[in-house]
């Protein structure tokens, strides 16, 4: 792990005095609080060593100018800037690694524009889509983008992850979602992507097509700052039907046939398998009573028009019935799907290899994965986890999850989720966790798969093999990262792209 | 002040539901304290706020539903039917 020291009080003083006047003393932040508090992510990481990424400032900007402004300072004195929304991604890209300037857009939470004749609102990336739909849903709209972190993530950072989305078998993904946004490019222009150059398209022909380019990059390619999203009819009902399997298999068959039903109003289906069963029987009240027979689960959730969400639920529902599930029940089923939109609250603990409760962070290992090979990356997910509690009693293995990417069960998201003990870890333990990560995602690619269907793969670990991955696109995403960013101010650090910059001689 | 009572923090006795969960309340589950030890002690907590947090816990998932959609469509009745052609 690179090491960056602080910068000279002399700098921070000149910085304050250049961005202050612009941004109002009371949005420049030099306090101990305002800087630590945004040094971290909820991943687990090596909370030994926080001090080692502490920025340097924090500063609030109320508006594209003033980002722009902060971006053109920061190249002035060659000084990191990293851009924060809601400091929930599980990549890191929010992690000042390298100090410098944070840029908090949470200021920037206004909604400019609800254009219902079109169905779009245009806001400021600082708004949460909780918050958002709850403006949206007094004009029967709703934006259906929809993380985990649904309650405290924002938009900004779901462009600068090109986030994943719940209910995205229904409705797409951030990509799908954001039709355009402003974006301050690492030199300080500000230009604006979509698809062509109106605001409002889902489709255009009309040159290279850049929006892609600028999401998704962790925010090494600039700061996005306002965004204008499609809007969808606020639905009239949801099903959210949860079913027990008595082995994995048939869950596995089960989560293949639910997408591929042809259901339209189908917006996902997910598969639980034996290690998450064994973790929900531990903690979670709705499975703890369920009988030994369980082994797997499976859950499938739909969104529409009630008639259309009857229908394609009893389709739902007999598909599973016929594989021999048994459903939980009402309660469960919208109890759960329900706790689904809000993981980050979710009470962390996990146990020790003799069972005892131990104070435990979440962190979940992510890929995009074919259906085909589902079941061969979880048996070696599961066992490189195995070796990894056996040496080191900081882990816990919070079983897998498969949940479709889409409504044809081509690929799934697929994670494993992992307690880590922080206050126990050190440099042995977390070069252990860095090295099971890197192999976690060695497994993905050897069975043909992506790195992160969802979080990004830019942290330590499984971000040595994201050239791997990419292979001659990797040196694109080099060229891209020089072109644009000379100065190498843009969250440095990150997905190796210093490499971007070395000379031959280096 | 209620919470001072001894009484109000004296949970029900506790029934063992399997082999590391408890239960002291009608659905309402607990870790099984053996398990809570070494690394993680139990606190004392009155009766009252275990409740008030259980019930917390519905009201936000019943607030989610809503803000969601208007009708949550039951798979109780959508099996009924399905097994009553």
């Amino acid at each position: 792990m690179t090491v960056t020291e602080s910068l000279a009080q002399h700098v921070v003083d000149s910085l304050v005095a250049e961005l202050a006047p612009v941004l109002g003393d009371e949005h420049v932040l030099t306090s101990k609080t305002a800087r630590w508090n945004r040094a971290r992510v909820p991943a687990p990481f090596p909370v030994h060593r926080w001090s080692e990424r502490v920025p340097d400032l924090v500063v609030l900007p109320a508006s594209t100018e003033e980002v722009a402004h902060v971006v053109r300072v920061a190249n002035k004195y060659s000084v990191a800037i990293v851009p924060r929304d809601g400091g929930t991604g599980l990549t890191d890209g929010a992690v000042p690694e390298r100090r410098g300037i944070v840029v908090d857009v949470k200021r920037m939470n206004q909604i400019h524009e609800i254009d219902l004749e079109n169905g779009t609102c245009t806001v400021g990336v600082g708004i949460n889509m909780l918050k958002l739909n709850e403006v949206l849903g007094k004009h029967g709209f709703i934006y259906p983008d929809d993380p985990a972190s649904y309650p405290c993530s924002l938009i900004g950072g779901r462009i600068g992850t090109s986030g994943w989305s719940l209910v995205g078998s229904r409705y797409g993904h951030s990509r799908d979602l954001v039709l355009s946004f402003d974006m301050v490019l690492p030199t300080g222009e500000t230009i604006t992507v979509g698809d062509g150059g109106g605001q409002k398209l889902t489709k255009s022909s009309s040159g290279y097509q850049l929006k892609h380019l600028f999401m998704g990059h962790q925010g090494t390619l600039g700061i996005a700052t306002r965004a204008t999203l499609k809007l969808f009819p606020k639905p009239e009902a949801e099903f959210s039907p949860f079913w027990a399997f008595a082995d994995y298999e048939t869950a596995y068959r089960a989560v293949g046939a639910l997408p591929r039903a042809g259901v339209a109003t189908f917006a996902g289906a997910v598969l639980f398998d034996e290690w998450k069963v064994d973790y929900l029987r531990r903690d979670d009240e709705a499975y703890i009573p369920q009988p030994s027979s369980v082994k797997a689960l499976v859950c499938a959730v739909a969104y529409g028009n009630e008639d259309e969400v009857r229908a394609g639920g009893r389709r739902l529902m007999r598909i599973a019935r016929d594989l021999g599930a048994r459903y939980l029940g009402d309660e469960i089923s919208e109890g759960d799907w329900a706790a689904r939109h809000d993981r980050y609250a979710t009470p962390l603990h996990g146990r020790t290899r003799n069972g005892q409760v131990a104070p435990m962070s979440w962190h979940c290992e992510d890929a995009a994965i074919n259906y085909t090979r589902l079941p061969a990356v979880r048996v070696a997910w599961h066992g490189i986890l195995d070796r990894l509690r056996r040496d080191y009693d900081v882990f816990d293995d919070w079983g897998m999850f498969a949940y479709t990417s889409g409504n044809t069960g081509l690929d799934y998201l697929t994670e494993i989720d992992v307690g880590i003990w922080e206050q126990e870890l050190d440099d042995r333990a977390w070069a252990a966790w860095v090295d099971a990560k890197r192999e976690i995602a060695a497994v993905s690619l050897a069975h043909g798969g992506s790195i992160s269907a969802c979080h990004g793969s830019c942290r330590e670990g499984e971000v040595d093999l994201v050239p791997e991955e990419l292979g001659g696109a990797y040196e694109v995403m080099l060229k891209i990262k020089r072109a644009l960013d000379p100065n190498n101010v843009m969250n440095p650090g990150k997905y190796g792209l210093d490499r971007a910059y070395r000379t031959e001689d280096s | 002040m209620a919470y001072r009572y001894d009484e109000q923090s004296t949970p029900p006795a506790a029934e063992q539901v399997t082999d590391v969960a408890i239960t002291r309340f009608e659905h309402v589950f607990e870790v099984d304290p053996r398990l809570m030890a070494e690394h993680v002690t139990q606190q004392t907590f009155p009766n009252w706020d275990t409740l008030r947090i259980v019930r917390s816990r519905t009201d936000h998932l019943a607030w989610m539903h809503a803000h969601w959609c208007t009708t949550v469509v039951s798979g109780e009745e959508l099996l009924a039917e399905l097994d009553a052609e």
